[in-house]
């Protein structure tokens, strides 16, 4: 008769299916996890501390680059929060290329998280075509802001570059190739076998779970919680007539899905925006000054979340941020991968959770 | 934790800067007034018991305690039961489910709020433990 023996396993924090430096302590008894333990501290940067006391000119650049996966919405949070704080208004036209570049930001952002979930189940050709269409996209951010990660793109007030009519074009052709590759390799991913048998009731995790820790984004929506995309409650896409994407599943199959059917989403967006873009200025002007604001954005992950306290001068006194892979990598670790039937599916749930490490450790 | 294996790291000073975060701060402030205890006991039991990512989501879960723990039970909600147990894990659900009876069949006896007391002193003195 095998002998079950109750070990703890280990995983990183160098482990090759992980982007960045985390340890998860798998309690098991045999393949059978039972506890999960997660230990950061691996790339700590201390940015809201370096943040504190600097004028927001410095704190914008600063801001994204807490992640360089999704720093254009950290961008986008901290100068829209600014601009509530010192009562700045937006002209049209720059809050429509601020979703251009949000959305591309999230396309950008859902394909690589899907590629590293495709290349961790050792579909390495999948995960090699996802990679090379993200290229595509990234490109189209350069296109947009000058830059394809650290863009800086929003200022209090509005954008720094407009959208030629002929960068229109090509983004919506390229954006097009996008759409047709995508929806081939969606079509390989719902009905490949082997990732049926690596992804469908693996990592499972009941809504009530997902409210209890507050998990956001993609991993609360799989999971069936509503209303839970910020993006509903922002004027801009609101405006475009956004719609949350919702499934019910809950397991690792339906958060790579759902992340697909929302590069379809984005896509669909962008192309609203470029259509109806309206004319203008894409800068208002504004002057920032003192005062104290919670200001809550969708980003790739989740609800992303600055609070700020500013002098009169625009000097940050005082701030907090609240990244989606907080809420989201504690709830896989102590919900997703608990009883997990194998420790080979840990490695996959926690990668089906999109986790950003440099935003945890922020 | 420390001195088990060479590769494992001591840990409390990490967590302690989690803890001492501006929101992160005002989080363990609320929680040790509402459970009676000092903060930096509070700081100690949770740095003891919780993991990284517990800590680092305190806040959260926290907040998403007040508004959805022990909902339609006020005996529940008083004492805190799922909020300490389920959201903040710093009681494990037996012992609370044995001190919400104990307190239950006291509130037969005794006014609610004195009732409540006892209660939440059986649940400070458990999580002291």
């Amino acid at each position: 008769m095998k002998k079950t023996v109750d070990v703890s396993i280990p995983l990183g924090p160098m482990h090759p299916c992980w982007k960045e430096p985390v340890r998860l302590k798998c309690e098991t008894a045999g393949e059978r996890v039972l506890h999960t333990e997660v230990e950061l501290g691996y790339m700590k940067k201390g940015i809201e501390r370096i943040m504190r006391g600097r004028p927001w000119q410095e704190v914008m650049f600063l801001a994204e680059r807490v992640c360089g996966i999704c720093s254009v919405v950290h961008n986008m949070v901290f100068i829209e929060a600014m601009e509530l704080i010192s009562d700045i208004a937006v002209p049209p036209r720059a809050a429509y290329l601020r979703v251009v570049a949000n959305e591309l930001d999230r396309v950008a952002s859902h394909i690589l998280a899907n590629f590293s979930y495709c290349y961790t189940i050792e579909h390495e050709t999948l995960a090699m075509y996802l990679l090379n269409t993200r290229e595509r996209v990234l490109d189209n951010l350069e296109r947009l802001t000058g830059s394809r990660i650290n863009t800086a793109y929003m200022i209090p007030g509005g954008v720094r570059f407009d959208l030629l009519p002929e960068d229109a074009a090509t983004m919506l052709a390229d954006l097009a190739k996008v759409e047709e590759e995508l929806k081939r390799y969606v079509q390989i991913f719902e009905s490949g076998p082997l990732i049926g048998l690596r992804s469908r009731g693996i990592g499972y995790m009941s809504r009530e779970d997902a409210i209890r820790a507050h998990t956001v984004g993609p991993t609360a929506r799989a999971s069936g919680v509503e209303d839970c995309d910020l993006r509903l409650r922002h004027p801009t896409y609101r405006a475009l007539g956004f719609e949350q994407v919702t499934r019910t599943e809950g397991d690792n199959f339906a958060r790579v899905m759902l992340r697909f059917q929302e590069v379809f989403q984005s896509i669909d967006l962008i192309r609203k925006c470029v259509d109806t873009l309206p004319a203008g200025h894409i800068r208002g002007g504004g002057l920032c000054r003192a005062g104290e604001v919670s200001y809550s954005g969708e980003a790739p992950r989740g609800e992303l979340t600055y609070t700020i306290k500013t002098d009169d001068f625009g000097r940050v006194l005082d701030i907090a941020i609240r990244t989606p892979s907080i809420m989201n990598i504690e709830a896989c670790a102590h919900y997703m991968v608990v009883n997990a039937t194998s420790i080979a599916d840990v490695t996959s749930t926690f990668i089906s959770s999109d986790p950003c490490i440099a935003c945890n450790e922020r | 934790m420390t001195g088990r294996c060479l590769y494992e790291k001591d840990l409390r000073p990490l967590k302690y800067n989690i803890l001492t975060s501006t929101k992160h701060d005002a989080t363990v402030r609320a929680i040790a007034n509402r459970l009676g205890v000092s903060d930096a006991k509070l700081r100690r039991l949770l740095i003891q018991r919780l993991d990284m990512s517990l800590l680092e989501n305190i806040e959260t879960r926290w907040e998403m305690g007040l508004r959805y723990a022990d909902d339609g039970d006020p005996l529940a909600k008083e004492l805190g039961c799922e909020l300490f147990s389920r959201f903040i894990p710093l009681l494990d659900q037996e012992r609370m489910k044995e001190i919400y009876e104990e307190t239950r069949a006291l509130a037969q006896e005794i006014p609610f709020e004195g009732a409540i007391v006892r209660g939440k002193a059986l649940i400070r003195e458990a999580i002291l433990s």
